[in-house]
């Protein structure tokens, strides 16, 4: 390890020497910038007041600002001048400004008349300083600069006058002091551009209580035009700013006044200079001069633009016409509208709301899609189980065509018959008669077994109603009794005892019995003639509603019978294997259930089951 | 024996064979109407001109299980089937079994009646037949022993003289005993003898 290195002390030593060069440089550097701001006017003047912003926006806050205000024009005259001067020279003796500011006409001819005792090698910036004024100098020192500020009176007046078009009379008020004579003197000069446009007026130096009460006599074809002022006829003293506002309030005619600061107390508006832009302008001179720029190479603008400013509320208030107002123009306290306000929100919340809607829309999407798909598959079941119902039909073509024929046939030799008597000239009236009546009972007879046979093979609408399980199955009996007799085979039907009411569709419970009591008569087909029988039990009790339709066939194999309700399964040579399926289909959309169990003695036993909290079976739609 | 022919119908369906009789009665024929296969068996059948309406499915044996018992039992009363489903099968069966026609219901009267003629003519000529055979059998059964055994011979074309001699007698015994079945029998010519000879023998098989 090294304990002692003959470079270390030295190293050390360089190291402080740098820590105290440093020290002393941001020492140097480290001392306050000091710009003084001059105002003519008083400290709360609305003017001084927005340009020291614009000020302070400006320059950095390492910089110290100072003010002071000349109190212009309550304060005036040689010894206020003079005190004012031995004052600010004593103040700032210590800590003299880098950069002197002035800020208004008076403050500029302050400092030109006393620079050589106050701050005579301080680069001055100028604001708010009109350029007729500067113009008016007869030598301006090089190192006084600034950007000029042009009121533009005839602006605002031009202006007016076609927001105003009614507007025949032209009213001027100016105030008592120099400040105010001297926009009086320009006003009066500039008004008459406006000759034949309208008539001017002036009301100048009036006491304000007079001055008000004429401006609130004015009818619709005035306008009036302010720049405000500092005293009025009477003697007392004003901002020009709460002069126009006592104005904008007592007048019965649109007020304009001439500078922005006017803007909110009841004037319409006007073509102004913007005494924060003043400051700001003002205040990027000054960054230039204390970063060592020589003022008399500074690049300035010839002058500060003016904006044309309106009250929104004012805009309104006249009536003035929203589409005359110029684009450029700037227009204050329109309320915002919501999305101006609370754009951001207002954009989360679009978006939240889009997409909120976008997912219901999706959704509702998906649901009817579902609800689409559910319909064919329903609309494709019942297509299958009205199919397995013409298909049953298909099986008892045999035996319906016997049953229609049987009554078509009495019907046409009854006809035959009385025809051949009418032939024969014998009065035989009343065989004629019975032979009428019989043609007609066998007409119902022919078309009751149509009917039966329709209501069983046409489509229907699937209906959702108490009714008698024994009334269905008394129906089914008489559908297949002529099948069954073809086949030879015994249909015993046992009733239930009692009213047996499922709720639901009953041609689909009676597809149901039908299927399975031809697949009963089927089972028989072979055996010997005295197990030919088919049993149908209808049963109503604490269990529930059961029906058990039993054969005495050959049975069903142990292996097949797991597979008899599936679709498409058959044991049958010509089956298609739907009917079982379709069957257990549409007892479980009843809210029951079906199964097959070997008989007791042979055969098969076909079962099907509601609890008694189920009786109330909901059909679904053909079978859904 | 009345000559009318009887019409027999045999249906289960109450409405239908009344219509039918109906409609043969007022055709001017006499009718008589069954239930079932049972009923018609249970009623004797009287020797008329006649023919058999059937049903071919009704509860218990059905018309053709009926058609087939006649036939077993010789009755040769022409049959037409009804059916209320025309089943090839059936119909196929009951054409083959004789049956004179085999008829859709509803049936047209025309063709109705166009089938009853057809069976009354059918069983015209049977009964013809039956009546001329019954008739040959009759006179046939009228020759002596002797006169049976001449007869024998005659048709299997013998003379008299070998008649003579293999029965033992004289041959003018020959010649009067065959001159004695000529008249008992109506002929008058060998031929004609010869005839009748084959249609006993077709008679007797």
């Amino acid at each position: 390890m090294p304990t002692e290195n003959p470079n270390t002390a030295s190293r050390l030593v360089y190291l402080l020497a740098g820590c105290v060069l440093l020290l002393a440089l941001s020492a140097t550097a480290g001392e306050t910038r000091q710009v003084l701001v001059l105002y003519s006017t008083h400290r709360l003047l609305p003017a001084n007041l927005e340009g020291e912003g614009g000020l302070r926006e400006t320059i950095a806050n390492s910089v110290e600002l100072s003010a002071e205000f000349l109190d212009y024009p309550r304060f005036s005259g040689e010894s206020y001048a003079h005190t004012v001067t031995t004052f600010l020279r004593e103040k700032y003796a210590l800590r003299p400004p880098d950069v002197l500011v002035v800020g208004g006409e008076g403050a500029l001819a302050f400092l030109l008349d006393h620079r050589t005792e106050l701050f005579p090698q301080i680069p001055v910036v100028h604001m708010g300083v009109a350029r007729s004024f500067l113009q008016s100098i007869p030598s301006l020192p090089a190192d006084i600069v600034g950007v000029p500020v042009e009121c533009d009176f005839s602006g605002t007046i031009d202006q007016a006058l076609r927001w105003h078009p009614q507007a025949r009379r032209l009213v001027v008020v100016t105030g008592a002091v120099t400040l105010d004579r001297k926009f009086e003197a320009r006003l009066r000069d500039e008004v008459s551009r406006f000759q034949g446009r309208a008539t001017a007026e002036f009301l100048a130096r009036l006491p304000t209580d007079v001055l008000l009460k004429r401006l609130g006599e004015l009818g619709e074809d005035a306008m009036v035009f302010t720049p405000g002022y500092f005293q009025d006829g009477a003697g007392r003293t004003f901002t020009p700013r709460e002069a126009a506002r006592l104005m904008a309030a007592a007048a019965t005619a649109p007020v304009y006044g001439s500078f922005n600061t006017f803007i909110g107390i009841g004037i319409v508006g006007g073509s102004m200079p913007n005494f924060a832009a003043m400051g700001r302008q003002a205040g990027e001179i000054v960054n230039q001069l204390l970063n060592g720029a020589a003022p008399a190479e500074l690049r300035l603008p010839a002058i500060m633009p003016t904006t044309l400013n309106v009250d929104w509320r004012q805009i309104r208030r006249w009536g003035i016409d929203e589409k005359v107002i110029p684009g450029d123009a700037i227009v204050h306290f329109k309320a915002p509208s919501f999305l101006e306000e609370h754009r951001n929100g207002a954009i989360m919340a679009a978006a939240v709301f889009l997409l909120q809607a976008g997912l219901i829309a999706g959704l509702l999407v998906e649901r009817r899609r579902r609800r689409w798909a559910e319909l064919a598959v329903q609309k494709q079941c019942s297509e299958l189980a009205h199919a397995s119902r013409l298909a049953v039909a298909g099986e008892l073509t045999a035996s319906i065509a016997h049953e229609i024929n049987q009554p078509l046939g009495a019907i046409l030799s009854n006809a035959d018959a009385a025809g051949l008597i009418l032939e024969s000239g014998a009065d035989r009236r009343d065989e004629l008669r019975e032979i009428l009546a019989d043609i007609r009972r066998d007409d119902l007879r022919a078309s009751e077994v149509v009917r039966r046979l329709r209501t069983l093979i046409a489509k229907h609408e699937i209906e959702r109603q108490p009714f008698d399980l024994n009334e269905a199955v008394s129906d089914v009996e008489s559908v297949l009794r002529a099948e069954a007799q073809r086949r030879r085979v015994t249909l015993d039907i046992r009733l239930a005892t009692t009213v047996t009411t499922l709720i639901g569709d009953r041609i689909q419970i009676q597809q149901v019995l039908i299927n399975l009591l031809i697949n009963a008569m089927d089972a028989v087909a072979d055996v010997p003639e005295y197990r030919r029988t088919v049993v149908v039990s209808v049963a109503n009790d604490a269990r529930g509603i059961t029906i058990a339709v039993r054969d005495r066939g050959h049975g069903i194999a142990p292996k097949h019978l797991p597979q008899i309700f599936d679709s498409f399964f058959s044991t049958k040579r010509q089956g298609m294997g739907l009917g079982l399926s379709i069957a257990r289909t549409l007892v479980e959309a009843h809210g029951g259930r079906i199964w097959a169990e070997d008989g007791s003695d042979d055969g098969t036993v076909f079962q099907i089951e509601w609890p008694p909290a189920s009786t109330m079976g909901v059909p679904s739609p053909e079978p859904a | 024996m009345s000559t009318t022919p009887l019409i027999h119908v045999v249906d289960d369906d109450d409405s239908l064979r009344t219509a039918l009789l109906r409609l043969l009665g007022a055709a001017g024929f006499e009718v008589r109407g069954y239930a079932s296969t049972g009923d018609f068996l249970l009623y004797p059948l009287p020797d008329r001109p006649g023919c058999l309406l059937l049903d071919v499915r009704m509860p218990g044996p059905s018309g053709l299980e009926l058609q087939a018992a006649l036939q077993r039992q010789g009755v040769a009363l022409p049959v037409i089937f009804l059916t209320g489903y025309a089943d090839v099968a059936d119909s196929v069966r009951a054409m083959k079994a004789g049956a004179v026609d085999f008829l859709a219901k509803p049936v047209e009267r025309a063709a109705l009646f166009d089938a009853i003629q057809r069976a009354l003519a059918c069983d015209a000529v049977q009964r013809t037949a039956r009546q001329e055979a019954e008739q040959l059998r009759a006179r046939f059964a009228s020759l002596t022993l002797r006169e049976r055994a001449v007869f024998d011979r005659v048709i299997t074309g013998k003379i008299n003289k070998q008649i003579a001699e293999e029965l033992g007698i004289a041959e003018r015994t020959v010649k009067m005993q065959r001159a004695q079945f000529m008249v008992k029998l109506g002929v008058n010519s060998v031929a004609e003898l010869g005839r009748l000879a084959e249609r006993l023998r077709r008679l007797s098989d």
